[in-house]
């Protein structure tokens, strides 16, 4: 199933697990993934999805804490930059330091606050609301080259 | 024995002096730093931290009416938080006990917050409930003695604080979200809209991110604009969102006592202090004839009182760490027996 660069709409949750599936056989070490959404548009869930395939149940959102991090079948760091204000405090977060680690595979909500943090992104992930059912949700996975 | 405690986990820089469980100094610097120093914006960097702690540890000493050379156990938060904060305050714990050739031990903050009941004049008696909500964190325990904790439940999506602040950031209300939601809560009513409550396969487990959604969804279909929503409305929506994430709360609270041997009650983290969540709480524990206890505000917050008291009580229990023990930023599931 070609799932990149490609808009879903309207789809629902196990929907949104298949998809999910197909996008863990991709990721690979040392990927960096956004996920671009308003509130509650299901990036953590979507997170939560892919983590699953890579044996790790306790995903949860990082907002408050700015990041977690997990031990699977890869190792994951799971930014939010919801309560960043800006680059400088990004970088005294020591963000940066966990970004280089080529090991780990990099998930990070909320990109959009502070725009150009993040220097080269593998895939980037844009989840919406659905607007004639409230379950769904739009989906566009875009890898930018 | 007198018990230094320092907190850096996330946006507060804390240091306490204790005896015993009698509190000497409690600083947390955006409370008590501000005031001397011309004002402290918390800000989320471990820069913030280094800035401030060296002269918290001074003063903390100065309101203690202490000497450095009188201390004899450091403690510091080991994790869970913001790695290059919790690192500050920890590196530094562990220097100033090397220093003066006293004991050093590492504390976990979400135990800090579990045991700060003890700070209360009314301790809890073990087994208790222990309901841990705060920005990060909610997670119902039974805890059935200073080494004992038994997990029943956590969150599997966002915290109970990371709902009330991001629910309030829906509503224009500002930051921080919890108090905001509280006080236009006060004036509304709880039970004009239904707004869901999650269950899960877990029947202890909470889930806020339905929530969230549930409230967007409903913005957005009755009002064009955030800006237009009276307040009284506002208040409404406000009571109507409290009352969902009080009940998810105290609902998985109600049948943890049904089902299992519980003495006492304790509500610790953040979202302590929520007014209406204690009310509920107090209610539930006469109801059950249950000991409740429920910390003051000031120490319901991240703070490094409780952090100091644990760290004692471990002392007390012969726990010892290597001096190479390293901080960590994710919950601990060793924590849990």
């Amino acid at each position: 199933m070609k799932i990149l660069n490609k808009k879903f709409d309207c789809i629902g949750k196990s929907e949104l697990r298949i998809i999910a599936k197909e996008l863990s056989a991709k990721i690979k070490q040392g990927y960096i993934i956004e996920l671009i959404g308003g509130l509650g548009t299901g990036k953590t869930f979507f997170v939560k999805c892919i983590c699953e395939y890579f044996k790790i149940k306790n995903v949860s959102s990082p907002s408050f804490n700015i990041f977690n991090q997990y031990n699977g079948k890869l190792n994951v760091f799971h930014f939010d930059f919801y309560r960043i204000k800006n680059k400088e405090e990004l970088f005294n977060t020591g963000f940066y330091e966990h970004l280089s680690d080529d090991d780990a595979v990099k998930f990070i909500e909320w990109p959009n606050l502070i725009p150009e943090a993040i220097p080269v992104v593998n895939y980037r992930i844009y989840l919406d609301y659905c607007k004639e059912h409230k379950l769904k949700r739009n989906i566009n996975i875009v890898c930018p080259e | 024995m007198i018990v230094l405690g320092i907190e850096s986990s996330c946006d507060e820089t804390s240091v306490a002096i204790i005896t015993e469980s009698q509190i000497k100094a409690n600083l947390i610097s955006s409370q008590d730093f501000h005031i001397e120093y011309g004002g402290v914006v918390p800000e989320l960097s471990s820069r913030a931290h280094i800035q401030i702690i060296t002269q918290l540890v001074r003063d903390t000493l100065k309101k203690s009416k202490l000497k450095l050379e009188d201390i004899n156990l450091v403690c510091a938060t080991a994790g869970p938080g913001l790695i290059g904060a919790v690192m500050v305050g920890y590196n530094f714990g562990k220097a100033l006990a090397y220093s003066r050739q006293i004991p050093f031990i590492p504390v976990d903050h979400i135990e800090g917050h579990i045991f700060s009941g003890f700070l209360n004049e009314e301790k809890p008696q073990f087994p208790f409930l222990s309901l841990v909500v705060s920005g990060g964190h909610t997670l119902l325990l039974i805890v059935k003695s200073d080494l004992e904790i038994i997990k029943l439940g956590s969150t599997k999506d966002d915290a109970a604080g990371e709902a009330f602040d991001k629910i309030a950031k829906m509503l224009g209300l500002g930051y921080p979200g919890g108090p905001k939601i509280q006080e236009y809560a006060a004036k509304g009513n709880p039970d004009r809209f239904k707004f869901p409550i999650a269950r899960l396969k877990n029947k202890y487990d909470f889930s806020f991110s339905g929530l969230k959604t549930a409230v967007y969804r409903f913005l957005t279909k009755n009002y064009s604009d955030i800006k237009l929503i009276s307040n009284s409305d506002l208040s409404d929506i406000a009571a109507s969102v409290q009352k969902s994430i009080v009940s998810a709360l105290i609902e998985k609270v109600r049948l943890a006592l049904k089902e299992h041997n519980i003495r006492a009650l304790s509500l610790v983290g953040g979202v302590a202090s929520n007014l209406n969540l204690r009310e509920n709480l107090k209610e539930i524990a006469k109801n059950y004839e249950k000991q409740i206890v429920i910390p003051d505000f000031k120490l319901c917050s991240d703070n490094a009182a409780m952090i100091a008291y644990r760290g004692y009580k471990l002392y007390l229990n012969g726990k010892t760490f290597p001096l190479e023990y390293s901080c960590y930023p994710s919950l601990r599931s060793e924590m849990f027996v």
